[in-house]
């Protein structure tokens, strides 16, 4: 039973990042990073380590997505508004 | 073709040294016993007074460590003021 | 950053304060259960973000001093190291407060129990520190990539508009 958790969180994090790498739209891989950083931090807590769970919730999942949206932002304003499409 | 002959040669050289040292990973879920892991867990909550075992490596035993973490988040936030300073756009 | 929607708003209005007790909880218990100051700051931080993403930076930067959050840092970090450097009579970072009694010191039970809030000497003061620290740096890198942002967006002429507006 606990094996088979880990294995679809696993696979789940598998799809996620590549995901991330696949799409051509950076909002879209940003999301994904973040549901990344989410899965993993579920991992952790199933591995029984609390601590590394919120420091990975809080800093993958909430902040560095957040500092990427700020410096896609600060790009779509340098550059011509030129806005990706998906693939 | 020259360059995917490259390519295909160094994918084979990293995906050998990558599975020949995971074949000889050490074994997920067998921790080997230090003596040290027995001190702490044993005597930490009687010389600290305190129940996390895990805070009390991290802030008392292993402090130096955090310090050093400290900085280094010190030293970002100083290099993305630098970055980001009032007047920048001017020059 | 334009502000979000109305509906974006109002759940923000409601979570920021869950999101700040949770990072004051997690700092402030950082000696008995899971997580401590670096967890606990992030958490906080995670607020700051969460505010400025739905309000927009225009809104949110015309009553937040950057000058305070540059304090509360250097604050923190030389707590810090002070409760470092005052265990020095036996070694570097050694916690000079535990079971000695008072604001800090109370000796908490062998064996398994639910812990005591003022127990654990310097750690506690340390979570504190670090927490102080961690919220205040992640917020002013947030604070001045918004900033940075107003700095390239004013250079095109283009003011924040919300979508219900």
């Amino acid at each position: 039973m606990n094996g088979y958790a880990h294995m679809a969180v696993l696979a789940i994090i598998v799809i996620a990042a590549f995901y991330a790498v696949w799409f051509r739209d950076l909002l879209s891989s940003v999301i994904s990073l973040a549901v990344f950083s989410l899965l993993l931090a579920l991992e952790y807590f199933m591995l029984q380590a609390p601590d590394v769970a919120i420091a990975e919730a809080a800093i993958g999942a909430g902040l560095s997505t957040a500092i990427y949206i700020i410096a896609l932002r600060a790009c779509k304003a340098l550059k011509s508004p030129r806005g990706g499409e998906g693939r | 073709m020259k360059r995917q002959v490259l390519f295909v040669v160094a994918v084979l050289v990293v995906a050998g040294v990558f599975l020949g040292a995971l074949a000889r990973i050490h074994p997920f879920g067998d921790t080997t016993r230090a003596p040290m892991d027995d001190y702490y867990l044993e005597n930490a909550q009687r010389e600290r007074s305190v129940n996390n075992v895990v805070t009390s490596i991290v802030f008392d035993y292993r402090g130096f460590d955090t310090l050093g973490e400290a900085a280094v988040l010190f030293t970002a936030v100083c290099s993305v003021l630098a970055l980001f300073r009032e007047g920048s756009e001017k020059r | 950053m334009n502000p979000l929607s109305v509906v974006v708003r109002t759940i923000c209005d409601i979570f920021a304060w869950f999101l700040g007790i949770f990072g004051a909880y997690v700092i402030i218990h950082g000696h008995i259960s899971p997580g401590g100051g670096f967890q606990g700051g992030a958490v906080v931080a995670t607020m700051a973000a969460l505010l400025l993403v739905a309000y927009g930076g225009k809104k949110v930067l015309s009553f937040v001093r950057p000058g305070i959050y540059t304090g509360m840092e250097a604050t923190g970090l030389l707590v810090f190291i002070t409760a470092g450097f005052l265990g020095i009579g036996t070694t570097f970072f050694y916690n000079f407060l535990a079971g000695q009694g008072g604001l800090f010191g109370s000796v908490v039970p062998l064996g398994p129990n639910s812990g005591i809030l003022n127990s654990a000497g310097t750690i506690s003061l340390m979570n504190m520190a670090v927490g102080l620290e961690v919220v205040s740096g992640l917020s002013l890198i947030l604070i001045y990539m918004f900033k940075g942002i107003r700095l390239f967006e004013g250079r095109e002429g283009r003011s924040e508009r919300g979508h219900d507006r």
